[in-house]
């Protein structure tokens, strides 16, 4: 039942562009206890079907920019393939260790982009003001 | 071309290492060095890592971390969500979500660290 709600909680997420999969490791793994390289790979599996949805729906109405994400994409087999075969082979400790400082990372990113935002908004609303 | 490969290599990197976090590496980079919005960053970051996902999945699972019990019901509830999420996301503002996302990351990665 916990399982299904985790994955509730991420599928929500997720539509928000925000790192569905991130809380969904998290949940898994911080608060269930679950194994770190388990939460990783259970993320692996609910991307695979959420993903091919969403990817039928976006090609659809011709939201992928084709020329950036076929070389990408290729380029990132190769990147996955030295992370992945990194991961497994790491203890479950320092992996953890790398998973937290890395969120950290992200963590200050997000809020620089909050404040970014912020400070755009705040910029139109003055222009908009000014102009009345 | 040297920017696309480096991003892929990148983020293919985190997604192979963590199994998630490649998405908040590739959208923004896409906004800024591509010029994209928000919805083609979007699309084509799913569309790039789908096969990073697939190829690090093959590693995991010959290493058998994959529990098919907790990555199904993961996933029924994840289709689930999806589309809840797309109702709500309507209503909701993007910036409070964003705060509570901001104060849940904070929190575990200090505890994941400790």
């Amino acid at each position: 039942m916990l399982e299904f709600l985790t994955g509730i909680i991420s599928g929500i997420i997720s539509g928000t562009g925000m790192g569905g999969g991130t809380v969904l490791i998290l949940i898994l793994s911080v608060f269930m206890g679950i194994d770190q390289h388990i939460a990783q790979a259970t993320n692996l599996v609910f991307f695979i079907p959420t993903s091919i949805s969403a990817i039928v729906t976006t090609i659809k109405e011709k939201l992928i920019n084709w020329k950036v994400g076929v070389p990408v994409a290729i380029s990132g087999i190769i990147g996955a393939i030295i992370g992945a075969k990194i991961s497994v082979n790491m203890d479950v400790k320092h992996l953890k260790k790398y998973f937290g400082y890395f969120l950290i990372l992200i963590t200050i990113f997000e809020i620089y982009s909050l404040i970014k935002t912020y400070k755009k908004d705040y910029k139109t609303n003055n222009n908009v003001k000014e102009k009345l | 071309m040297i920017k696309k490969i480096l991003i892929g290599i990148i983020a293919g990197f985190i997604s192979g290492l963590f199994a998630a976090g490649g998405g908040m590496i590739v959208v923004p980079a896409f906004v800024h060095m591509f010029k994209m919005d928000e919805a083609e960053a979007r699309a084509t970051c799913i569309f790039a890592i789908l096969p990073m996902v697939i190829a690090s999945g093959l590693f995991y699972y010959a290493n058998d971390y994959i529990d098919w019990n907790i990555g199904i019901k993961c996933a029924i509830g994840g289709i689930i969500g999806g589309v809840l999420g797309a109702k709500l996301l309507k209503k909701l503002s993007d910036k409070i979500l964003k705060i509570i996302f901001i104060i849940f990351l904070g929190y575990v990665s200090v505890k994941m660290i400790i």
